[in-house]
């Protein structure tokens, strides 16, 4: 994703398993009078008011490149959309993309990854996931798709709170965190949330991670941090996390975990890496490996540049860029997360401090 | 001809103030028309030296989407997000010829010998002859591109997964599928109809031998070419997505074993091409690119001449005049260059 340039526009993905809340957001989103223009691609085009927007019918085409490689599958219909809204005279402040219920996100995201002409002209803003607080659990046990879900993203509403005990709230919660513990939560009811906190966030611009997601620093900070959430590890009472109801409850143990591969981690190097040795293991470790990781994402220090070195991933495809210089007095941390299944976190942990600058 | 001259061509150049969709010139060659994604269709002399102000119509509510001059040669042809596929007569008239049920017109092709009309509206392709309205599809994805044979008696449509070609006379028949995997995006019969051209999102072009069904990859592209010409006599394909003007030699055996023909355009700084139009009588090429530029590719002398340097936006519409005199060239940010190559005094 190149980040910072003027004329991109911020695509939000909307994901969210079937009954979470996601035609209500949508049509919050169509209806309220924001002031801005967005383009809203949709699967189904029920009848709301539309105020301003653009509203586009689409199906969901997935195609798969000529190489066979699954990780390269995009999502034909956007390239075609975006392509034709991109003609249009009238400036969009945005572009919504819904998702079907049992959507794999992927596809989505990659296409912005790897259509040239689609990366050119728009900018992955964040994949924003709604969840059902009530249902999440169950939803777990019997879809994979429902785990892929808040596996990628980097904002999730976790909706229909109102239906829920604090108990379970807080249960389903640690659920949600041992899957992905980067992503922004909101708790909401009937999708009521302030629409400036998911639009436009620039979740994948890796600069802003680090200032509006406390849980990334947080979790950074403690260096390799790898969830299990079947059980909890001991050490986990050392952390000082400013975010106690994400840590699975002691009354969590009677919710009963599908067998579930997904974990997040991240990893630290408290300086400069080499950036010949980190491109060639990440991508390595991503040719290898990017079956099983759905994101990564990193902010790296590199010696002699006073700029930051943003990364992000999507399963085998990434994106690099140079981002903000770092300021007087920063820390200048390199730091990595990588969110999937089968994460074998020693490994990742090794090669990543082989990428360190020796001293 | 001389594709060049110190002075330079007489040209003109008017600013549309949106993105240029597609132009096309009247049978005659006195007119020329562009499409905008303002959703406007603007008619002006194809002459650059007349001052008349160019007219404009309102064709779509949205953007245009698709453009082509009418079969009848005096009329011209919008697709559009608004589902509409519009005709607009040389007085400006708007006329609706199809309303898609959802989604958009964003393909247009037609025929002027056999009167034909064909438009994309998703998965499906209507199909308007003189004997009626057809609808051919579903196709296994949304369409993407499409194109009459040389005769009219086939329409080819690219899609997912390869391409469909249909039998315009007898649109029930099944159709003819030619498969290779990936998403094609635009297609073009060579003009000896011989040959079935499709570019696909894998920076790759692929060919098919119609009278076998054999076919053929040609990759190496810097990104997908969106543009695809065929040189009059068929001997020459070419295309955009690339830096150099490739192309491809399809006289005598083809091009299988034989490295294409690169003529590298004037400049210090490789620039994209992103639109290619063959003339119409000679193996002359135009070559818009990323910058705006247009030069002409002569594939005979091998060389590249620039006609007008950069403007800053891609161009993203470009074609002769149907006497291969004049050309119109349009921009993303909707400038439309118009230029004379008749020799002067």
């Amino acid at each position: 994703m190149s980040t910072g340039e003027p004329d991109q526009i911020p695509v939000t993905v909307l994901t969210g398993y079937l009954g979470a809340g996601k035609t209500t957001l949508l049509n919050r989103i169509l209806t309220e009078h924001h002031g801005k223009k967005y383009a809203v691609i949709i699967n189904e085009f029920g009848a709301v008011g539309i105020d301003n927007d653009i509203v586009v019918d689409a199906d969901e085409e997935i195609f798969e490149m000529n190489n066979g490689c699954i990780c390269c599958t995009v999502r034909g219909d956007l390239i075609r959309i975006i392509g034709g809204l991109m003609k249009r005279s009238d400036r969009l402040d945005g572009m919504i993309i819904e998702t079907t219920g049992l959507a794999d996100p992927a596809p989505v995201a990659q296409t912005f990854f790897s259509d040239d002409e689609t990366r050119a002209r728009t900018k992955l803003d964040a994949i924003v996931t709604v969840v059902d607080a009530k249902f999440f659990p169950a939803r777990l046990e019997d879809s994979h798709e429902a785990e892929d879900q808040v596996a990628f993203a980097d904002v999730i509403l976790l909706n229909k709170t109102d239906l829920v005990s604090p108990e379970e709230l807080k249960a389903v919660e640690a659920q949600i965190r041992s899957i992905n513990k980067f992503a922004t939560i909101h708790r909401t009811r009937r999708s009521e949330i302030d629409l400036a906190t998911i639009l436009d966030r620039g979740a994948f611009d890796l600069e802003r991670i680090l200032t509006v997601d406390p849980e990334f620093l947080d979790a950074a900070k403690h260096g390799d941090d790898h969830h299990h959430h079947d059980h909890d590890h001991d050490h986990h009472g050392h952390h000082e996390h400013g975010h106690a109801e994400a840590k699975a409850p002691a009354g969590a143990a009677h919710l009963t975990r599908h067998d579930s591969t997904i974990s997040s981690i991240s990893l630290t190097i408290d300086g400069p890496i080499d950036p010949d040795r980190f491109r060639m293991w990440i991508s390595t470790v991503l040719r290898e490996k990017g079956q099983d990781i759905l994101r990564s994402k990193g902010v790296l220090s590199v010696e002699g540049e006073d700029r930051r070195l943003v990364f992000q991933g999507v399963h085998m495809l990434m994106d690099s860029n140079w981002g903000q210089p770092w300021r007087a007095g920063d820390g200048r941390t390199s730091k990595l997360v990588f969110i999937g299944r089968n994460i074998d976190g020693e490994a990742l942990r090794r090669g990543f401090l082989a990428c360190a600058r020796p001293a | 001809m001389q594709a060049n001259g110190a002075k330079g061509p007489p040209r003109r150049s008017v600013e549309l103030g949106a993105f240029v969709v597609g132009i096309a010139h009247d049978a005659a060659g006195g007119v020329v028309a562009a499409a905008t994604g303002a959703g406007k269709v603007v008619l002006l002399p194809a002459d650059p030296l007349a001052q008349d102000a160019p007219r404009e119509v309102e064709a779509h509510r949205g953007a245009s989407l698709a453009f082509c001059r009418g079969p009848s040669g005096a009329d011209f042809l919008s697709g559009g997000d608004d589902g509409r596929l519009v005709r607009i007569g040389a007085d400006l008239q708007a006329t609706e010829l199809l309303k898609a049920r959802r989604g958009w017109i964003d393909g247009v092709a037609a025929h002027a010998g056999r009167s034909m009309i064909a438009a994309v509206a998703g998965k499906t392709v209507h199909l308007v002859t003189p004997a009626g309205l057809h609808e051919l599809g579903p196709h296994p994805s949304s369409v993407a591109d499409l194109c009459f044979s040389p005769d009219g008696s086939r329409l080819a449509v690219a899609h997912y997964g390869g391409t469909t070609i249909h039998l315009t006379q007898k649109p029930a028949e099944k159709p003819r599928s030619l498969a290779w995997k990936g998403s094609h995006i635009a297609i073009r019969y060579s003009p000896n109809s011989k040959f079935l051209a499709t570019s696909t999102q894998e920076n790759a072009l692929h060919v098919w031998r119609l009278a076998s069904g054999a076919d053929m990859q040609m990759q190496g592209y810097a990104t997908k070419a969106k543009s695809l010409a065929w040189t009059h006599d068929g001997n020459w394909l070419v295309s955009g997505g690339v830096e150099l003007c490739v192309c491809w030699g399809f006289a005598g055996k083809g091009p299988e074993g034989q490295p294409p023909l690169e003529l590298q355009p004037p400049g210090d700084e490789p620039v994209l091409i992103t639109r290619v139009a063959a003339h119409p009588a000679a193996p002359f090429v135009l070559l818009g690119f990323a910058d705006g530029q247009v030069h002409v590719a002569d594939i005979a002398k091998k060389r590249v001449t620039p006609l007008d340097g950069p403007t800053g936006s891609p161009v993203s519409a470009l074609e002769w005049s149907p006497d291969g005199w004049r050309l119109a060239a349009g921009t993303e940010a909707g400038t439309l260059r118009l230029f004379d190559l008749r020799p002067r005094g």
